[in-house]
């Protein structure tokens, strides 16, 4: 904290609820169904600023540029050559087993060869000052809008905080995203398509539409003809879309492709898709890269795709599907957590520390019958940050999530999405689970 | 070496007018090295502009959309193929390895590929077709009691189904055995609508064999698409606007 003028940085802490009272006028929520019911929450706003130095934020920068390109090498050649495999570096079974791997997808190359446009890296840094890994989103990691709103309102409330420090200005992702959409765009307009307002993300869609001067679709405007995809207009001319950012899993994009039920999808768009007339940000068929299970092997797969030592490290992972691990995660599964690989927003987590022995014993034997379905992982004693709690300074669980962009460099934003946990218990920091984010300051020296 | 002269038509009638109907046609016989096709013509009325691609599984689709109201879709394919089994195909792909949607075994299945599986050993050719015969003891062939979204385990479970439920039963148990499968839709001799069987992987080529009437495949089949099962090979797929609550599909197809 002490590279940040104290005196101007409490302003923004001191005007925490008029900022919160701006979120809420401006819609900024998250929803969440539980139980078949749609609920909307206001996604609580600490006005503690995560702050990280230049000098750190090159050396995850760096990282995570290596890191995301090696995913993207990754993803061309597992829908082509796949020789990752025919190399022996990962087993057949963690490509073939995984959700996210979509065989209808082999053989298409997106323009550029770039697959994950917009990759969201979970990142928690540890008590002694190490960043790690925890988990890499490339299908349509959601979250960067809060920080961008956030930030717009606390300049607003507390001007000098940002006059006084040297903070990176994060206001330039709309203009990134804009680039790396334009990159493979395929010649015509830029439409991100929400399934609509009952989306948990919708809030995101609409700002993303709006800053980066893209047109918000919802399916039942949009048309293939002739494999090229189209807007109706309200004259009833139509207007081609060369590039589609869209915000809605790949097994619903296309019921002609993939799921028949599908209501929010349209029809023949993975024909356009497959023709090269149309970009789909990021592409589908990226699950496979962000697999739990394939986790593990993105190390190696920087070594094998760049012939570089990853720069970034992992959070020290089992994966029982070997025995020489499997041992390990029978003998330590009392500090261990795992995590179920179909899962996500913090779903399917469990903490050995948290099981009774009855439970643990339990929990080995689930192990043991379904050794691919579960990754374990050491926990990482991270770094507690600041956070306010009824006007006092008590310390929480954070992680960071960083936005990686790729059109023809990849670029890291200068921000990025710090989920903190308001259970004082609780490791979990996903937003879906109840959580806070703050924003998160880069300090331009 | 056979020359077969092939006709597959399909008449798709609504109850009311649709509109905005787009569609995905895999009726285009592709080229491959044991079906060489000397001539094809296709034709769809309503007339309607169209694109072709091949998908991820080697097939031809043929795409469009019909903005206006319309109150069927009918096409149709005529042409003349030179089929030829003693040549191999060699098209591999892992995922013909894994369960795939419709081929997830229950317990039915997995308890039927234990009590056979003992007596499956052998070269993968005798594995296949000794697993494609305790399947025909088991399943009989009757219509109307399955759809096209009926599962293996489903199927199995009833104990009868048509061709494409032996197919995917089929593939389940090969695929629990260690054996790379793919389901094949297409026109056959013995039938008068779409037929399909199945291909398995013998290490080196695919080999074709038909559940449904439990013999090897030979040069009077032809083959229109392929893929991991029933979804990646649907002949038409197709999503349409309107009130209409029915439609009638009416299929036929002549081999020659």
């Amino acid at each position: 904290m002490k590279q940040v003028n104290e005196e101007y940085f409490m302003q923004a802490v001191g005007n925490a609820d008029e900022i919160n009272e701006l979120l809420r006028r401006y819609g900024v929520k998250f929803g969440i169904y539980k139980n078949g019911v749609f609920n909307e929450q206001f996604f609580p706003f600490d006005p503690i600023p995560r702050v990280i130095s230049a000098e750190d934020f090159r050396a995850i920068e760096k990282g995570l540029v290596q890191r995301v390109n090696a995913l993207n090498e990754f993803l061309f050649d597992i829908y082509h050559d796949k020789k990752i495999v025919s190399d022996g570096i990962i087993p057949e079974d963690f490509i073939y087993i995984s959700k996210g791997y979509l065989a209808e997808c082999e053989g298409i190359t997106p323009k550029n060869k770039v697959y994950s446009h917009i990759s969201g890296i979970d990142l928690v840094q540890a008590k002694d000052g190490e960043w790690y890994i925890l988990e890499d989103n490339l299908r349509i990691p959601s979250g960067a809008s809060y920080p961008l709103i956030a930030r717009e309102l606390t300049r607003i409330a507390a001007p000098q905080a940002f006059s006084e420090n040297r903070i990176v200005d994060n206001r330039g992702y709309a203009e990134l995203l804009k680039e790396t959409m334009e990159y493979s765009n395929c010649g015509g307009i830029r439409a991100i398509l929400t399934p609509g307002r009952y989306n948990a993300a919708y809030f995101e869609h609409s700002y993303l539409a709006e800053h980066t001067g893209s047109v918000l679709v919802q399916n039942d405007e949009l048309f293939v003809e002739d494999n090229v995809l189209y807007q109706r207009t309200y004259s009833g001319s139509k207007t081609r879309i060369g590039v589609l950012y869209r915000r809605i899993a790949d097994e619903y994009l296309d019921p002609l492709t993939f799921l028949p039920e599908s209501l929010i999808g349209i029809p023949n768009l993975m024909e356009a898709y497959r023709s090269g007339n149309v970009g789909i940000v990021n592409a589908p068929g990226n699950g496979v890269a962000d697999d739990k299970g394939i986790y593990y092997f993105v190390p190696k797969m920087i070594k094998y795709y760049l012939g570089e030592e990853p720069i970034l490290k992992n959070a020290p992972t089992y994966l029982p599907f070997y025995d020489e691990d499997m041992k390990y995660v029978m003998d330590n599964l009392e500090k261990l957590v795992i995590k179920d690989v179909a899962e996500a927003g913090g779903y399917g987590v469990v903490f050995g520390s948290d099981l009774t022995k009855e439970k643990l014993e339990e929990f080995r034997k689930t192990i043991i019958a379904e050794p691919r379905r579960f990754i374990a992982q050491e926990v990482i004693d991270f770094l507690d940050l600041p956070i306010l709690d009824n006007g006092e300074t008590v310390m929480r669980k954070a992680d960071l999530r960083a936005f990686v962009l790729s059109g023809e460099k990849t670029k890291v934003w200068a921000s990025g999405l710090t989920r903190f946990s308001r259970n004082p218990d609780s490791f979990v920091v996903n937003s879906s689970q109840g959580g806070g984010f703050k924003d998160t300051w880069v300090l331009s020296q | 070496m056979k020359r077969v002269d092939f006709y597959y038509s399909t008449k798709l009638t609504f109850d009311d007018y649709v509109h905005d109907h787009s569609f995905a046609l895999r009726i285009m016989p592709p080229v491959t090295d044991t079906q060489k096709i000397t001539s094809c013509d296709m034709n769809i009325t309503p007339y309607v502009s169209v694109k072709q691609t091949v998908d991820a599984f080697g097939n031809n689709v043929t795409a469009g959309y019909l903005k206006g109201d319309h109150r069927f879709l009918d096409f149709e394919i005529k042409g003349t193929a030179e089929v030829d089994n003693s040549k191999h195909r060699t098209d591999y792909m892992p995922c013909y390895l894994y369960q795939s949607r419709y081929t997830q075994p229950g317990e039915t299945l997995s308890a039927f590929y234990n009590e056979i599986k003992v007596k499956c050993t052998g070269t993968v050719q005798d594995r296949a077709e000794y697993i494609c015969a305790a399947l025909s003891d088991r399943l009989s062939y009757e219509q109307g009691f399955t759809d096209t979204s009926t599962t293996a385990e489903k199927a199995f479970s009833l104990g009868k189904g048509v061709c494409q439920d032996f197919s995917h039963i089929l593939i389940t148990l090969l695929r629990m055995d260690g054996i790379a499968a793919r389901y094949i839709a297409g026109l056959a001799f013995c039938d008068g609508e779409t037929h399909s069987w199945v291909e398995y992987w013998t290490g080196d080529h695919w080999e074709g064999i038909d559940p449904a009437n439990n013999c090897p495949v030979n040069d009077d089949y032809i083959v229109l698409s392929q893929g991991r099962d029933f979804r990646d090979c649907a002949i038409d797929r197709g999503v349409m606007f309107g009130k209409h609550t029915k439609q009638l599909q009416l299929v036929r197809s002549i081999l020659s």
